[in-house]
């Protein structure tokens, strides 16, 4: 059965028709790896997934839950779907403690004590233990989106979307961020990946998507993808790429 | 007789003048702050009409003058509804509805300086739009809002001094009322306009300190 599925969606922005016949379906300890050009709407399925934008048309299920119908639930299955940006987001007027354990407690799901107790797992995981009561403007950016990976697992999501999330960083902070989210990997997190990062693609998707103009153009292992790739537009871009 | 003997004389009057000219600006604040909240909300709102609404008060109050609004409240109203109303009320009416359209207009640019990524990121976390607006918009906007904010409180303080067109007796008032016994006007309009300046210097002086402490988690390293 599959985690996330997606039929027939389209995303438009007034004339602009940025999504336009997407289906995708994600199964459970799945990592999608999506690349492709800039503009091309990678950003905008991505985030049709967890109705930051509603969808125009079609459907999205996220463990049978019809996200384009929500309706009152948004908010409720928005808590199983953890979304990491590219710009972090981190809250900067709390500590990375508090970042972490903050929804968990607001939302009652948990008591303080046992959200900030997870909190200082979900900080060892990303091996930030040491970092608990700082504010995020004294963290590097790479620290800083792990961080921000920490405060989506503290969720307890049960998939993962990232929005290119090594983009903003200086490269030698890349490494750090995406041996986490090997880990996740690792771990059966089901995944779904918007990145220019190749080699994370190669390496760790089990799928890997290529979008252009608002369609998936081609998709497969990464082994075929980048290997032996067959539609002409995919090989122009993975060219340019790599 | 010089202007220390002045001060002595009409001392319990300028108090109390200035005594009520605080009440008015501090009552004024309250409710001007629960309006720019509720405006300042609105006009941030995802919905048309509720935005739309904002922005006729907004433009209301800014588009017409403060001494103009003073009148139709304390005249205009009255007349038509066939009522009366105490001059006081009237002034902290006026003075709410007044400053309550400007602080509508920081709260709104408050809280558009804040990155659309806090409200994305809050939403992500499955937090409603009101808790992510209370816990984690708002704490950031209020930090960028607080000179305008502390400008604004200064404002309708002096604002207080227009009131005195409609008879409530404030400091500037009291200042008229005692210069028609004893046409000192100059040693008279100079007494209160130091009471006025000293008052306001001491509220600067707090809110800078407010402001210093307002910011967290810098340089602490
Ligand atoms: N809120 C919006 N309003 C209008 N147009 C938008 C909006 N968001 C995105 N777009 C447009 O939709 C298209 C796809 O944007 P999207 O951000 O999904 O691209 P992307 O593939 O993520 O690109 P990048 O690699 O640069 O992040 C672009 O042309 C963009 O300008
Ligand atoms: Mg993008």
């Amino acid at each position: 059965m599959g985690k996330v599925k997606i039929k027939n969606l389209k995303k438009s922005f007034g004339d602009l028709e940025v999504l336009k016949d997407i289906n995708l379906e994600v199964k459970e300890q799945e990592v999608i790896c999506i690349i492709g050009a800039s503009g091309s709407g990678k950003s905008t399925l991505l985030r049709c997934i967890n109705a930051l934008e509603d969808a125009s048309s079609g459907t999205v299920e996220v463990d049978g839950n019809d996200i384009t119908r929500a309706d009152g639930n948004i908010n409720k299955y928005r808590q199983d779907i953890g979304m990491v940006f590219q710009q972090f987001n981190l809250f900067p007027h709390m500590t990375v403690l508090k970042n972490i354990s903050f929804a968990p407690v607001a939302l009652k799901l948990k008591t303080k004590a046992e959200a900030e107790e997870t909190a200082l797992k979900l900080l060892r995981r990303v091996d930030l233990e040491e970092k608990a009561n700082v504010y995020p403007e004294q963290l590097s950016g790479g620290q800083q989106q792990r961080v921000a990976i920490a405060r989506a697992l503290a969720m307890n999501p049960d998939v993962m979307l990232f929005d290119e999330p090594t983009s903003a960083l200086d490269p030698e902070m890349v490494g750090e961020v995406l041996n986490v989210m090997k880990q996740l990997a690792k771990d059966g997190m089901t995944m779904i990946v918007v990145t220019h990062e190749m080699g994370f693609a190669r390496e760790v998707a089990d799928r890997v998507i290529f979008i252009d103009e608002g369609f998936i153009v081609e998709e497969g292992p990464p082994s075929e993808i980048f290997g032996n790739p067959k539609n002409q537009r995919t090989i122009n871009f993975l060219n340019k790429v790599l | 007789m010089n202007i220390l003997t002045l001060v002595v004389q009409y001392w319990p009057r300028l108090i109390a003048g200035l005594g009520l000219t605080i009440q008015i600006t501090i009552i004024s604040l309250i409710l001007a702050g629960i309006l720019g909240m509720v405006f300042g909300l609105l006009s941030v709102s995802k919905r048309k009409t509720l935005r739309a609404i904002a922005l006729v008060y907004v433009d209301i109050v800014r588009g017409t003058p403060l001494l103009v609004q003073a009148f139709f409240i304390y005249f205009g109203i009255p007349m038509a509804l066939g009522i009366q109303l105490d001059p006081v009320v009237s002034g902290v009416i006026t003075l709410s509805l007044n400053a309550g359209g400007y602080l509508a207009e920081i709260v709104r640019g408050g809280i558009e300086s804040i990155s659309k990524g806090q409200m994305e990121a809050a939403r992500s976390l499955g937090l409603p739009y009101g808790m992510a607006m209370r816990s984690v918009i708002l704490p950031q906007a209020i930090r960028t809002m607080t000179p305008a904010l502390i400008n604004q409180c200064i404002i309708t303080l002096k604002d207080t001094s227009l009131l005195s067109v409609i008879s409530v007796t404030e400091l500037t008032q009291t200042g008229r009322l005692i210069i028609a016994n004893n046409y000192r006007s100059f040693e008279v309009w100079l007494i209160v306009a130091v009471m006025y300046f000293v008052i306001i210097m001491i509220l600067s002086k707090i809110s800078k300190r407010i402001e210093r402490k307002m910011s967290y988690g810098k340089s602490k390293n």
